[in-house]
């Protein structure tokens, strides 16, 4: 195949080594050449944030980076939280429990972008939490019950990280 | 000893049973699919809005290195029939809406070519080489433009640009004028948006070695798709499958047979490879069918008490290019003619209503189809009325709403109103909202020199209807099969779709309710025609009801059968015996009883156990129709502050009073109610498909259309009545697209009042942008009147 580039990308801990062209998306990559198809992509062009990863522990939207860029780099996916229902991540746990979900299309997005919230400031006050959601677009829920939600996360991992 | 009895599960707030794989990463979209040899499929849109195509040449992109197919419009032209879907109504104009533009291009957007290529990159260069001739004609990019004499045709031979021009009258319009106390009229419009779902469409297409074409399509309504699909293609229905799996969010657009679905499935079937299509957000934004595009002119006459006795209107909608199957281009105006009067008691109606044919996107469904335009229209109607008799807006609603002990109730327009809570909803609203505190606090702020307004609507929602108003066909039914295996655990396969809704959990709870089952053993299956009883789909705040009650009715004759068995093999009567927490009991001799699941093993596995009159299957189908529909009703109150200098306003407070009657989940039935506040709110403030007068669309991502995010929607309080419907199984009504349907209503009357101090202005219009609120305020201070 005519120009193309290896890239090296760690996604959730498994190393992904491939040749792509060089205008390949990252989340295309992860989707296709990682197989992770928990990442889903709304707009393509940054604006939605459905595409949200974490690239060492920052969100990033993966629609707006080529794979080659992210060379090197450490990714973390929805699918890093828990594999199986049995083992949910007290994130998802809060998603559940608070009906923060309808079709579950801006799910994973906002799953990590809550993560990378919560680490930030583990007890962030409603307007502090609809700050950080709002390059994310949910079209089902009207945020009401996603609000509700990450203060529930709050609250679940800092009570775990008290254990 | 007594039985415990199984928790009640109807009305419960249950956990999400099909949350887990959505909140994992691992829920299957048409886009996270990939079958053995899958090509890649990328459309060339029209970039002219009106034209008549001379030619589209594919020969270089199929030059290309890893390119495998191509069709045009010529090519599929004998193979593939147009998109027809014509209104019963007398003078409705037919359009052929061809899966790839023939002889003429009539938006911009539309389809002249697919290529199919080993990847979606090489697809889209492989577009880029495409060399087409197209003679342009005169945009029609508004209905100004369509009507004006002379104005270009595009259906040549329909001599006009309408697709259907109706009149409704009854009762004495012109008495009523003559003996008002007062007589207005206004002039209102809403803006051409849309659903815009998360997820965009997508399709995979593959036809087998049998002949048998499968295919799976984002959508909400799989069984109508196939019936469609069809009607065009040449393949039977018997050997057509669609499928559709987890889809991420519908809201109406994806309630459609698309075009792009035909050419698809025409190129699997050409090249005997499967086809990936998926939609990128440009696409959508100039493809997936548009909505909410009304300008409403009524007159009104009114009494001394501020009592609406009678509406003259004239109702236009910007349909757009085709006529869209399976809902026609006259749904909007149909819908909006007889759903005019709302929840007031008016006796004199005459409208008159236009579908317009332009060079846009066609029209087609968006939660609350025509019911946002003519709650925003029966509502600013109520505000000008309590403006000029002098009254709350509150009290001029109670004084014009249909009394709970006037149901059933007959409007005007002929649509049965079963049951509801009308004024009850309004006052609890104001009662949650202390309505009078509010007003208080208004005074106050107002004395501050803050401009502070409150907002109120309420209105009656229709749901699970049966279109039978010109619609090609009559989908007040759906049907749902309940399987019980021999362990005595249970799969029900219903025709609606659920993509958000929670229909695995809801549909779930009747059923494990009415089996006396653990909810863990009842499953839900859905959106494969294969696997599932004919049925219609998920729209029209109607699965709740008509799946509902499917299930329901269907569960019952499964617990019938269980019965019957059980007694035989009790050696009891039917009468005697009772189905309670998983067995079958003698009534009044618990010791004496068997499970269920023991019934179901011995009926499947030894049938010579049971009566020879007794069949082993322990499977029922049923249907359920829900007639005329049934009426569900909802208040809305917002309190808003306006920034004078900017425009821009705050909602300080939104609740809602919702009755849907008997709710099956209320931690489901919130979030839907949350949703559609939520568009409703975005459709109020922002959302705007802008079309130039040359016919291009300026809005094409989310930078220049505008979705709400979570700074943009408040916190929102929902409360409930209950108002059984009058005749569902379980007294279910329907609730999803109510709350869409008010905010534009509310907010304009806030804002109104917001104004009030300056001036008198009439807010005629969404989206309420900061520009247009600045030029309200503009228009208040030097004496009303806004252009
Ligand atoms: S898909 Fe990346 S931001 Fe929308
Ligand atoms: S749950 Fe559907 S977009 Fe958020």
């Amino acid at each position: 195949m005519s120009n193309t580039s290896e890239v090296r990308i760690q996604i959730n801990g498994e190393v992904f080594e491939r040749h792509v062209e060089p205008r390949k998306l990252l989340s295309d990559f992860i989707r296709e050449d990682a197989a992770l198809t928990g990442t889903h992509v709304g707009c393509e062009h940054g604006a939605c944030g459905a595409c949200t990863v974490l690239l060492d522990g920052e969100p990033v939207r993966s629609c707006l980076m080529f794979a080659a860029q992210a060379d090197g780099m450490v990714l973390e996916t929805v699918e890093s939280l828990a594999s199986t229902p049995a083992n949910l991540h007290p994130i998802q746990e809060a998603f559940w429990e608070k009906h923060g979900l309808q079709c579950g299309f801006c799910t994973p997005g906002m799953l990590l972008t809550t993560k990378a919230l919560l680490e930030k400031n583990p007890d962030p006050s409603e307007d502090e939490i609809r700050q950080a959601i709002a390059g994310n677009i949910c079209r089902c829920t009207g945020y009401v019950f996603i609000v509700d939600a990450i203060k529930d996360a709050a609250a679940r991992c800092s009570s775990e990280g008290d254990r | 000893m007594t039985q415990s009895l199984a928790p009640r599960l109807l009305g419960a707030k249950v956990k999400r049973v099909e949350d887990p794989r959505f909140l994992l990463g691992k829920a299957r979209y048409i886009d996270d699919m990939v079958r053995p040899g899958m090509l890649h499929a990328a459309f060339l849109r029209s970039p002219i809005p009106h034209g008549n195509v001379r030619s589209v040449d594919v020969g270089p992109a199929l030059a290309m290195e890893r390119v495998r197919a191509a069709l045009t419009g010529r090519d599929i032209a004998t193979k593939v029939k147009p998109i027809v879907c014509d209104s019963t109504f007398e003078g409705f104009k037919s359009s052929n809406y061809h899966a790839i533009a023939l002889d003429k291009v009539r938006y911009v957007g539309e389809a002249l070519a697919i290529v199919a290529a080993d990847t979606r990159y090489i697809a889209e260069d492989a577009i880029e080489m495409i060399e087409f001739d197209i003679d342009e004609l005169g945009p029609v990019a508004s209905i100004a433009a369509a009507t004006r004499e002379g104005a270009p045709l595009l259906h040549e031979h329909w001599g006009d640009n309408f697709f259907i021009e109706d009149l409704l009258e009854a009762g004495d319009v012109e008495s009523a004028f003559r003996d008002a106390h007062g007589v207005f009229e206004i002039n209102v419009s809403n803006q051409r948006h849309s659903g815009i779902p998360l997820e965009t469409r997508g399709v995979i297409a593959e036809f087998d070695s049998d002949g048998v074409l499968t295919m799976w399509s984002a959508t909400q309504i799989p069984h109508m798709v196939r019936t469609g699909m069809a009607d065009c293609l040449e393949v039977p229905e018997h050997k057509i499958r669609v499928i559709a799996p987890d889809v991420g969010g519908g809201f109406g657009p994806k309630g459609h047979l698309f075009p792009e679905e035909l050419a698809v499935c025409q190129l699997a079937i050409e090249t005997g490879r499967p086809i990936k299509w998926i939609e990128d957000r440009r696409e959508h934004m100039l493809s997936t069918f548009h909505a909410r595009e009304h300008y409403h002119r009524v007159k009104v006459a009114y009494t001394e008490e501020g009592v609406v006795t009678a509406l003259d209107a004239t109702i236009e909608v910007d349909c757009g290019a085709y006529s869209i199957y399976p809902w026609t281009a006259a749904m909007d105006v149909e819908m909006g003619l007889v759903m005019l009067p709302g929840p007031y008691k008016i006796r004199n109606f005459r409208c008159e209503a236009q579908s317009v044919a332009t060079n846009k996107c066609p029209f087609g469904a968006y939660r609350g189809v025509a019911r946002t335009a003519v709650c925003f229209s029966i509502e600013r109607i109520m505000d000008q009325v309590a403006n000029k008799v002098g009254l709350d807006p509150v009290e001029v609603r109670r004084r014009n709403l249909i009394r709970s002990d006037e149901f059933p109730y007959m409007s005007i327009t002929g649509m049965e109103y079963d049951s509801g809570s009308l004024i009850e909803s309004l006052d609890k609203v104001c009662d949650e909202a202390d309505y009078k505190a509010m007003r208080q606090f208004q005074e106050e702020a107002r004395s501050e020199g803050r401009m502070v307004g409150i907002g109120v609507s309420v209105f009656t929602e229709q749901t699970a209807p049966p279109a039978d108003k010109g619609l090609p066909l009559n989908f007040s039914w759906d049907a749902a099969t309940v399987r019980m295996d021999p362990s005595g655990k249970v799969v029900v396969q219903v025709g609606t779709h659920s993509h958000g809704q929670g229909h695995e959990t809801t549909l779930a709870q009747i059923v494990a309710d009415e089996l006396e089952l653990p909810l863990a053993d009842v499953r839900i299956a859905f959106g494969d025609t294969e696997s599932t009883p004919n049925g219609i789909g998920t729209f029209a705040s109607r699965s709740a009801v008509v799946a509902g009650s499917a299930s329901y009715l269907a569960a019952v004759s499964v617990k019938e059968n269980l019965t019957e068995r059980a007694a035989h093999l009790l050696e009891a009567s039917v009468e005697d015996v009772e189905v309670k927490a998983g067995r079958i009991s003698v009534k009044g001799a618990p010791e004496q009883s068997v499970s269920i699941a023991e019934v179901a093993r011995i009926s499947y596995h030894h049938p010579e156990l049971l009566d020879p009159s007794m069949e082993p299957l322990l499977e029922a189908v049923a249907t359920y129709n829900a007639g005329p529909g049934t009426y569900a009703n909802s208040a809305q109150i917002a309190l808003i502050e306006v920034d004078a200098e900017t425009g821009k306003f705050k909602i300080l407070r939104y609740l809602v009073v919702e009755d849907c009657g008997q709710m099956i989940n209320p931690t489901i039935v919130d979030g839907q109610v949350h949703g559609g506040i939520a568009q409703g709110l975005g459709g109020a403030l922002f959302e705007e498909l802008i079309y130039d007068d040359e016919g291009q669309l300026l809005t094409t991502t989310f930078l220049d259309y505008l979705m709400p995010g979570a700074t943009d929607i408040p916190n929102i309080e929902v409360s409930h009545l209950v108002t059984p419907s009058a005749f569902v199984p379980n007294g279910i009504k329907g609730m999803g697209e109510g709350g869409a349907v008010a905010p534009g209503a509310v907010l304009a009357c806030a804002i109104e009042d917001a104004i009030k101090p300056i001036g008198e202005v009439f807010v005629d219009r969404t989206p309420l942008t900061p520009e247009r609120v600045v030029r309200f305020i503009e228009a208040a201070s030097s004496g009303g009147g806004v252009e």
